[in-house]
Formats: C-alpha cells, sequence, structure tokens
C-alpha cells in the first residue's frame, strides 16, 4: 500500500491523529532510513498502541510488538524479543530460520548477540516494546540498554511506548527521538465518541405503527441525542473525573439507558433535549455513574431510574456474621489499636460500677479545633483517622477479657480465632522484620478495618465502641 | 573429674521389684475390638452420606447460579470483552469450609460447563512468577519435570530452538489451542489473604492476555464483597466486571447437618444433650466451621464404640455366640442396668433378678429387646421434636427456636411438660381454622412409623365442617369468644367472663380441635420421655464430654501457667506441695522454673534481674557460699527456659533489667 493510503486509512480509522500519522508514515518507510530508537510517549488510551499496530499492519514492514505487560521478569522480555522477532521474520520472509542457536537468551550481551545474528544481513526489522514502563523489575539499566540496541545492530529500529517520557538520565542517551501522543481534547472527545452512537429504541419501533420513523430517521436521531447527551456529560461529570476516552465512554454508556427512558416510554420526543436533560438532572449529580465498580448493583440501578436523590445507601460494611466470641476478639483489636496503651486502666479496669469508665459524652469544648490558651491554630487530628497503631497480643487478650461480662475459658480456639482473622486480613502482624513468624516473641499486629465497621460490630453484639475510644468520634 | 570427658552411666542395680509393672492378668480391655470397629464403620458410613448429602444440598442453588454465570461469560466471548468476568463470591468467615466449598463448585463447573477449573490458594502463591507456574501446571496438568527455579526450563530445549519459560501463559495458550475450552476459571479460594499487588499485577495481566485466553475469576471472599472492592484500585476494578454470589450461612448448614444426622429418626446411636449442646456452642462462640461439627461428632461415633465394651450390642443381628463374657459383665456394671434391676426387685420379680444377674442367655435376649424398645423410643423422642418444631413454624410462633435447640432440650428430657410445649399447645387450642388448614397441610409431611395421629379424618370433618363457611371457624377458647363484663355490687368492681354464645359450626370446630389438642398432647407426652431412664441408655447414647473437650477445645496456654505456678498438681509429690500447709508458697524443692515463674508473677513490667537472683538464691539456695555457683546455674537455665517460652525478653529501656511480656490467665 502506498504512503499516502495508509495515511488516509488510518485518519479514518482514528480520528484526530492526523498529525502523528504524518510523523510515523514519515518516520517508517520502506526506503529511508530510521531514527534508531523513538520514543513514543502519552496518556492512557490516546490510541498509542492501536495506531501502532494498524499502521504497521498496513505498511507491512518487517516488525514485531511485545506487549510488555505480559512479560513477568526481564529475562522473559528478553526471550519474548527473540522468539517474536523469529515469528515475524518468518511471516515476513516466509522462510524457516534454523531456530536452534536462539534457544536461550538469558541476558543482554546474549540479546545483543542472537538479535545481531538474526538480523545480519536483512533490511531493516522494527521492534515495538509497548508499555515498557510497565516492566516489572529490571528497570534500573535495562531500558537504557534496549534503547541502544541500534547502535549495535544498525538494522534495528526500536519504537518504546510509555505513559511519560522517558528522561535522558534513564535512556543514558540524548539522542533519543520523541513522539507526543497528546490527550484528546473535548472537541476530539466529542467527535470520535458521536460517530458511533448508541440506539435510543433497543427494539425498534414497527414500521406499521410510526410509518415514518425510518431506520434512517431513527440513526439521524440517535447521533442528534447522543451528541448532545455526550456534551452534557462531559461538562458535568467528566471534566471533573476522567478526561480519556474510556472514562467517558464508560460513564456515558452507563448514562444513556436511564437518560433516555423518558423517550422510550414515550414521554418525550427524541428532540425534546431541554426537557429530558430537566428531567434526568439527577444523573448528572450523582456520583454512581463515574465509580468503577465490579458489580454494577440493581440498587444504583434503581436509584438511576427512579430519580430518587436521596436513596439510603445500603449500609457499606455490612457486618458478618462473626462467632461471638470472635466479634469481641476484633473489637478489642480494633480498641488495643486506637487507644494509647497508658489509658488502658482508665477504661478497663474492674469497678464496681461498670459505667465509671466509660467515656462521659463530648463536651464542645473538645470539638473546637482552635487551642484555647494559644491564637495559633493547633489542629489535631481525630485518632480514628490515622493509621492503627501495633499492640501486642497480650494487651488484646487482656481487653478482649475486660470487655466480657463473664470468663472465658483459655481454650486455644481463641488462637484459632486470631489465626483465621489474620489470614482474612482484618488483623494483620506489623513490624518489618520477624513478623512473618508466628512463634516471634512479643509480636505484634494491627487492625485493617476502620470505625465504621468496628462500630457495626460492636451494635452486633450490643456494645457501643465509642465509650471505650479515647478521644471523641463523631 | 577436670581430665574426664566423658563417663560410663551404670544405672544402680536394685534387688526389689520395679516400680512400674505390667499387668499380667488376662483381662482384655480391647474385647471383641475390631467387631466394634466394624459396627462404628457401618454406622458412621451412613451418616456420612447423610452428611454429604446434606452439603450438597445446601448450596446447590449457589452453585448453580455460578454456573449459570460462567456458561454465560463463556458463551458471550465471542464479542470482545473489556472486562474479565468476574464472580465475588462471598463465602462467609468460616474459611476452614471453603476449601470442600470451591472443591464441590469445581466438580460441577466441569461437570456442566466447557471449561477448565483451578483453584488457587494464597499459601502456593507468594509472586507473580510461582502464581503463574502453578496456574499453568494446573491448567495443562502438566507434570514438571524439574525441581524449581534453577535453569527455569527444560533443558533439551537447546535442541529445538527458543522454549517458553515455564511461567509464561503461552502454555495456556497452547494447551487452549488443542482443547478449545469454553473458558478458563480460575477460583482465588481466599482472596483477602493474597497480596494486593499480586492481585493487581494478576488482573492486570489477564486482562492483556484477555484477547486470546477466555478466563473467568472467582474471587472467594470471607468478610464483604464492598470491602474486598474497596482494597483494589479503580485500575483494576476496571477489568473486572461481574456479579456477586452469596454462599449459605454456615450455621445454617450447621442446622441442616444437625438435623441430618443427630437428630435423624434413622440414627442407631445418638449424641446426648450435654456434647450436644457444647458442639453447638462452640459453633455459635468460636468457630463456625462445618468440618469441624462433622469432625466432633465423628470422634463422639469412634470413641464410643472404641472405648466401651457393651457398645458390641449396636451391631446388626448379633448373635449369642459371637459374644465373650465380658460383654455381658459390662453391661451388668452399668448403672442403668442397676437402676433397672433395682425397679425390677422392687416389684418383686427377684426370679427374674437372679437369672439376669447368673444367666448370660436371659440376658442377651433382654439386651436385644431393650436396645430394640430404646431405640424405638429414641426415634419417637426424635420425630417428635421435628413435630413440635414443623408445628411452631407452621404457627410461625416467636421466638423462633431452632431443631436443634428443642432436640437438646429433648434428649435431657427437660421438654416435657416445659413452657415451650405448652405454649406451643395453648395455641392450638386457640388455633382459627385458617391456621389449621395450614397446620394440616405443614403436619402431613411429617406424618411417619413414629407419628400415629389419624390426620386424614380430622383433615375430612374439617373439610366437611369448612365447606359452607367463608369467615374462619373459631374455637370456644379464642379470647374474641370472651367478654368482660363488670358489675359493681356494694362498691365493689366484680369482673366476670363470658363465653358468646357459639354456633353450631363453631362448637363442631371447638370438638374437633380439641379432639386434636388431646391426641396431640398425648402424643407429646408419651414420646418426649428423658432418655437417659431408659435401660442401656449408655449404649445407645454417648454423652461424655471428657475426651471431646481435651481434644476439640484444648487449654495450651493455660496448662503451661499451671504448671509453672503450681507445679505440685502435675508433679504430685510429697515435697512439693507447700509450707505449713500453704501450696501456694515456694519452696526450694519446687522447679527452679518454677519458682522464677513464680516470682516472675509477683513483678511489674520491668524486673531488675539482679533483684530476681538474690530472691531465688534466698528460697533455692542453702545459704553456703561454695554451693552459690550451682544456684546460679539453676537460675540462669530457669531464666533462659522462661525466654524460651516467650514469657521476657531482654529489655532496651534500662540495663540488667528484662521485661515481662506475658501475663497469666489471659
Amino acid at each position: 500500500m502506498m504512503p499516502d493510503e495508509i495515511i488516509a486509512q488510518l485518519n479514518a480509522e482514528f480520528q484526530c491523529r492526523e498529525q502523528q500519522v504524518h510523523h510515523l508514515a514519515a518516520l517508517y518507510t520502506t526506503h529511508f532510513p530510521s531514527p534508531l530508537s523513538l520514543n513514543i510517549h502519552g496518556l492512557t488510551a490516546t490510541g498509542k498502541s492501536s495506531i501502532l499496530r494498524s499502521y504497521f499492519h498496513l505498511s507491512r514492514l518487517p516488525h514485531t510488538i511485545i506487549n510488555v505487560r505480559e512479560c513477568i521478569t526481564a529475562r522473559h522480555l528478553l526471550e519474548r524479543i527473540v522468539a517474536a522477532s523469529l515469528d515475524a521474520l518468518d511471516d515476513f520472509n516466509d522462510e524457516k530460520i534454523d531456530r536452534r542457536p536462539y534457544a536461550r537468551t538469558e541476558n543482554l550481551s546474549a540479546l545483543c548477540v542472537n538479535m545481531g545474528k538474526l538480523l545480519d544481513g536483512r533490511e531493516k526489522f522494527i521492534l515495538v516494546l509497548d508499555a515498557v514502563d510497565k516492566l516489572r523489575e529490571g528497570a534500573g539499566t535495562l531500558i537504557a540498554a534496549l534503547g541502544r540496541l541500534g547502535e549495535m545492530i544498525p538494522t534495528l529500529s526500536l519504537i518504546l511506548t510509555t505513559t511519560l517520557p522517558l528522561t535522558p538520565s534513564t535512556l543514558h542517551c540524548a539522542s533519543t527521538s520523541f513522539l507526543h501522543f497528546p490527550s484528546y481534547t473535548r472537541a476530539d472527545l466529542l467527535t470520535i465518541l458521536s460517530a458511533s452512537p448508541p440506539k435510543i429504541f433497543t427494539a425498534t419501533p414497527s414500521l406499521e405503527l410510526f410509518p415514518d420513523y425510518t431506520p434512517d430517521l431513527a440513526a439521524e436521531e440517535d447521533a442528534w441525542l447522543w451528541g448532545r447527551f455526550l456534551q452534557a456529560v462531559y461538562d458535568s461529570l467528566s471534566k471533573h473525573t476522567g478526561r480519556d476516552l474510556l472514562s467517558l465512554r464508560n460513564c456515558a454508556m452507563r448514562l444513556w439507558r436511564p437518560f433516555v427512558e423518558p423517550v422510550v416510554s414515550g414521554q418525550f420526543g427524541t428532540r425534546d433535549f431541554s426537557r429530558l436533560i430537566v428531567n434526568r438532572r439527577h444523573l448528572f449529580q450523582l456520583e454512581e455513574s463515574v465509580l468503577d465498580r465490579i458489580i454494577n448493583s440493581t440498587t444504583s440501578d434503581a436509584a438511576l431510574t427512579t430519580g430518587v436523590l436521596a436513596t439510603p445507601k445500603p449500609s457499606k460494611t455490612t457486618p458478618h456474621n462473626l462467632p461471638y466470641y470472635t466479634t469481641y476478639i476484633l473489637l478489642a483489636a480494633y480498641l488495643a489499636s486506637y487507644n494509647p496503651s497508658r489509658t488502658d486502666v482508665t477504661y478497663f479496669m474492674k469497678h464496681t460500677d461498670k459505667r465509671k469508665n466509660k467515656r462521659r459524652a463530648p463536651s464542645a469544648a473538645s470539638f473546637s479545633v482552635t487551642g484555647k490558651r494559644t491564637g495559633t491554630k493547633h489542629r489535631k487530628i481525630s485518632r480514628h483517622l490515622l493509621t492503627p497503631s501495633p499492640f501486642t497480643l497480650d494487651r488484646l487478650l487482656a481487653i478482649f477479657r475486660a470487655l466480657l461480662d463473664g470468663t472465658v475459658p483459655q481454650v486455644a480456639d481463641l488462637y484459632t480465632q486470631i489465626a483465621t482473622l489474620t489470614s482474612m486480613r482484618l488483623l494483620v502482624r506489623a513490624g518489618g522484620a520477624g513478623s512473618n513468624d508466628a512463634l516471634e516473641r512479643g509480636g505484634r499486629w494491627r487492625v485493617n478495618f476502620g470505625w465504621e465497621y468496628a462500630r457495626a460490630l460492636g451494635r452486633s453484639v450490643n456494645l457501643e465502641v465509642g465509650e471505650y475510644l479515647v478521644g471523641g468520634v463523631d | 573429674m577436670e581430665h574426664q570427658r566423658c563417663y560410663i552411666y551404670e544405672p544402680p542395680e536394685t534387688e526389689e521389684r520395679a516400680p512400674k509393672r505390667q499387668r499380667t492378668g488376662k483381662f482384655n480391655p480391647q474385647a471383641q475390638l475390631s467387631e466394634r470397629l466394624q459396627t462404628y464403620r457401618d454406622i458412621w458410613a451412613q451418616q456420612e452420606e447423610r452428611i454429604q448429602d446434606t452439603l450438597e444440598g445446601a448450596d446447590s442453588a449457589t452453585q448453580d447460579k455460578i454456573v449459570n454465570f460462567i456458561s454465560a461469560s463463556a458463551s458471550s466471548s465471542g464479542e470482545t470483552q473489556f472486562a474479565i468476568p468476574t464472580a465475588l463470591i462471598v463465602a462467609g468467615p468460616s474459611i476452614a469450609s471453603h476449601g470442600p466449598f470451591f472443591e464441590r463448585l469445581g466438580r460441577s463447573i466441569t461437570d456442566d460447563t466447557n471449561s477448565v477449573y483451578v483453584v488457587l490458594t494464597s499459601g502456593e502463591c507468594p509472586n507473580l512468577k510461582t502464581l503463574l507456574k502453578n496456574l499453568i501446571k494446573k491448567v495443562t496438568s502438566r507434570v514438571e519435570d524439574e525441581d524449581e527455579d534453577d535453569v527455569d526450563r527444560p533443558s533439551v530445549s537447546s535442541r529445538y530452538g527458543p522454549k517458553l519459560l515455564n511461567y509464561d501463559l503461552g502454555h495456556v495458550q497452547e494447551w487452549q489451542k488443542k482443547t478449545c475450552a469454553a473458558s478458563i476459571v480460575v477460583a482465588l479460594q481466599d482472596s483477602e489473604a493474597f497480596d494486593l499487588g499480586l492481585l493487581v499485577d494478576m488482573v492486570d495481566l489477564f486482562h492483556s492476555w484477555l484477547d486470546r485466553l477466555p478466563f473467568v475469576l472467582l474471587f472467594g471472599i470471607a468478610t464483604s464483597a464492598e470491602s474486598f472492592e474497596e482494597r483494589l484500585a479503580g485500575n483494576s476494578l476496571r477489568y473486572l466486571e461481574g456479579e456477586k454470589f452469596d454462599v449459605t450461612q454456615s450455621d445454617e448448614i450447621i442446622e441442616k447437618l444437625f438435623t441430618a444426622t443427630v437428630a435423624n429418626t434413622d440414627a442407631r446411636l445418638r449424641i446426648g444433650p450435654n456434647l450436644c449442646h457444647r458442639m453447638l456452642d462452640r459453633q455459635k462462640d468460636h468457630v463456625q466451621n462445618t468440618q469441624d461439627f462433622c469432625d466432633g461428632l465423628k470422634y463422639a461415633y469412634m470413641s464410643h464404640f472404641y472405648a466401651s465394651v457393651p457398645s458390641v450390642f449396636l451391631k446388626d443381628g448379633i448373635a449369642f455366640e459371637d459374644l465373650a463374657a465380658d460383654a455381658f459383665e459390662a453391661v451388668r456394671n452399668l448403672p442403668s442396668f442397676r437402676r433397672w434391676v433395682e425397679e425390677k426387685l422392687e416389684d418383686g420379680q427377684a426370679q427374674d433378678v437372679r437369672q439376669l444377674l447368673d444367666s448370660n442367655e436371659s440376658l442377651f435376649d433382654q439386651i436385644t429387646q431393650h436396645i430394640k424398645s430404646g431405640q424405638q423410643a429414641l426415634s419417637n423422642l426424635s420425630h417428635s421434636t421435628h413435630v413440635l418444631a414443623g408445628i411452631r413454624e407452621a404457627l410461625r410462633m416467636s421466638p423462633s427456636v431452632r431443631l436443634s435447640s428443642i432436640w437438646t432440650r429433648a434428649a435431657s428430657g427437660e421438654l416435657n411438660g416445659s413452657p415451650l410445649v405448652r405454649e406451643t399447645m395453648l395455641s392450638i387450642k386457640k388455633i382459627p381454622s385458617d391456621k389449621l388448614v395450614q397446620l394440616l397441610a405443614a403436619m402431613n409431611e411429617l406424618e411417619s412409623d413414629y407419628f400415629s395421629i389419624d390426620l386424614v379424618s380430622s383433615q375430612q370433618r374439617l373439610d366437611s365442617l369448612l365447606k359452607d363457611t367463608d369467615a374462619p371457624l373459631r374455637t370456644q377458647h379464642d379470647v374474641r369468644n370472651d367478654s368482660l363484663r363488670t358489675t359493681v355490687v356494694a362498691q365493689k368492681v366484680l369482673l366476670s367472663k363470658h363465653k358468646a354464645a357459639l354456633s353450631e359450626q363453631d362448637k363442631a370446630y371447638s370438638d374437633l380441635v380439641t379432639r386434636f389438642h388431646d391426641e396431640l398432647d398425648a402424643y407429646f407426652t408419651s414420646s418426649l420421655i428423658d432418655p437417659r431412664t431408659l435401660f442401656l441408655s449408655e449404649i445407645l447414647m454417648y454423652d461424655l464430654k471428657s475426651p471431646h473437650t481435651e481434644v476439640f477445645q484444648p487449654k495450651p496456654r493455660f496448662a503451661v501457667e499451671r504448671a509453672l505456678a503450681s507445679p505440685h498438681d502435675y508433679l504430685g509429690c510429697d515435697c512439693c506441695t507447700g509450707v505449713d500447709g500453704n501450696p501456694a508458697a515456694l519452696s526450694a524443692t519446687q522447679p527452679a522454673t518454677a519458682i522464677v515463674y513464680q516470682m516472675y508473677l509477683e513483678s511489674g513490667t520491668l524486673i531488675n534481674v539482679s533483684d530476681l537472683w538474690s530472691a531465688f538464691n534466698a528460697i533455692a539456695g542453702d545459704g553456703v557460699e561454695e554451693n552459690e555457683p550451682k544456684t546460679m546455674a539453676l537460675f540462669q537455665r530457669a531464666l533462659a527456659e522462661l525466654k524460651y517460652l516467650g514469657l521476657v525478653k531482654p529489655s532496651r529501656k534500662k540495663p540488667d533489667h528484662i521485661s515481662k511480656i506475658m501475663w497469666k490467665g489471659l
């Protein structure tokens, strides 16, 4: 295919990337020399990988593209480079290269030798390492070394794609060329997304009932409403939460069905955009549609469609039915983490009057942010917002016994429960060295859940945790 | 001494008899062990079958849903997917039952869908590389032909050119090309215990392979799906999309298991009320674990047959010739035998008693008879608890009492005439006809050999009564038929109750209900016996708490603390019992570690070792200067032992101090 045709086709496929396509076409052609290494950089969803893939596919240049995300170790990457290059060369030249000499690529020098051997006497070969900054290990000099691979093997030209431009200090070389894929602007985004409008009516209205509503008209209406809708979504939500193509598209797709629901039900016409947006304004006020969730919960969908703004969210931390003593162990752990140990005597000593050692209702003075004595602002962060502090196992057990009214036998089940909670990551071993050794003397622990969860747990066994907590809560 | 490096130890030879001798008598405590074990295996096999059935039935609904989800995601894999199909399986906090659950799930997934199923646990996946190795190994069922990381590839490779590393998902791709599985289901059994970074990496990697490999992820979650979602970063969440599945709560499964095993009418050996109480309480208070419950049950069955000779009579179709005389002797020593014999003597049947004591044959006849009748009585008891629970459920009475607690109370003989039964019977007395219809329908299901009430005739009479009425009929005991009348006589208020006049139909209905109530009452009174009064109840019911508690709820810390704080409890010697009758007092004869530990208990958080030494020397030393090094050696060893036990550690706060890190009684 001729370069001009390639450019035309790519421009049709990837809108708003004319400049980048032209650059690529200028840099990588069959006859002119190409840069030894090129760093293509740009944020996610700016079309780097797709354009590269399409361009090289169309231009019929010998190349191979390696997704570095799929390489676990540096060696994995090196092996993949050699294996993929072999496959690509086999493919392009329709031959069978003897693979036996390339069995091992343990390190960079082996890579140099193998690639040199492989590309010796061949024409230009392009190696694309996609998302090279996502390499899981060996980032130190590996990228620099790879970047200079072209200096040793003249027919190899390398393309590294990254999110941020590689700095000269990483590359150890100032002569690398760069190609920037800028983020799409608002106009770009709207142009790209309005190219493929979704349907308003999932089931097309029958032609007998609505003879005017022809498929052509339907497509026109879809595009019109979708374009207007996209603008509204971008201006109200995506501008502040996620401006890239994927986020905007996800968000718009999530909102589209609830948005056009009145149109489908016949309440509004397809062109009643202003009335529609007033009617569905709550969609643009909730944050549900911009949050990424695994479960697209039906409750939030219901909230979106019914339009109830102040739906009480289903309480986020529904505690599971833990066994009775396990609950108390967790509560004791929470208190041990968030109370300083010197206050234990005040809170957990057995008095005759149990009420005495509970916290009194916080007075107004304790809420004041500024200190009384000093004029300067003395900020105090509430304890439950800080990270939990570690505690020893004996302190946990002591608080556990103080919280319970009766006595608990010293059975091994208590330790089983602590072990279970640890494997559920509700309790975690704190401290660096030796924290993995369960038999370590005086091992320290931390809780791994927040105040909301603790309060809900406490209420499930009729214990108000706040009464035992130092410092005001809420 | 100083120049001698080794010694030959010659034990002093004594002419006296050894202090420990073996019993040489003929008595064999393990008489007929093989028969008893055979009986145990027979009986336990039945119970185990019931347990398996219950467990499989319990979560079949959830499993079906998950299987549907997987096949749905497999069928939609034609179009390009943006996210990995993910099922969040909230399996509850009973971690030990997750393993069997995922195993069963895997079986139904591989049976019902064309997919491969892999379970990964956090233990075998410390990092991404190991996770992938395990995954590949399990997916392709490939045998790893070399040890570990040494070369990461087979040595033969140099002959054939580059080979994939053994953590490259390319292996799975090759395998996928051959088998064309619809989906590769990867279940992370304990997803909370996985390292967070590992999960993120894994999701990222699987997502980038998603166009070639049809992955489906199952996350086993112990806490809640929300907290799991909160842990993952938004980027990973974008790659996942799916549904949440709730597994049946473990206490419901326990209840079903209890109904199927202990409260089953066909059980040949029953677990007594104390043991039941203990097992159920433990489930409620400490662990929620179906496996543990089954183990407890099994252990109880085992201990019954292993330890008690008369249990051999539970064998099916046992003949007199099979039995040794020991077994009969053992039966004659049972408390229930004595009680029974005494009753017989009071009735003046001295001849029978004499025969029972003398003749094994007649005792054998009696035993076989009574075992049969006792089992019948226990089955009646079990069934009556089912009936009672069924009635309460049908009438929706509050508080809802679980069958397990009803059964436990019935087995301890408390239920006959208890408030629970009385309340139930009273509400039957007042039952309106529309509820009675429901009740009879519910009780139809409970009809069996053990339940003798003629429900059919009641049903027919009720039907004929209801034929020509619209409003529900009420009995004479119904409060709505009462009215209070106030009369003032001589400045005193008299309250009197009056029955409203009943219609003919209501009267007939009242008769019906009264008869039904009386029959039911008689049934409960006859079947709710105290099983411990039965002759041979020791054979029919196992209710010993001693080995069970020690095995399932040991007290390791308590044992160590007790041994150190009061060594005479364990040593049992005369010298350590204390000074002047005070068992708590320290004396030089106690082990050195125990002495130091007791001083340790009295001290504060930081202990001055020098003080500790002088206190120790005052007790254990004899005041002679030359012996002090010996005492010091004892002291140092004691201290080292405390350190080994994890009771003290060197302190950095003060020199010459150790810090106390464990307190007694926690």
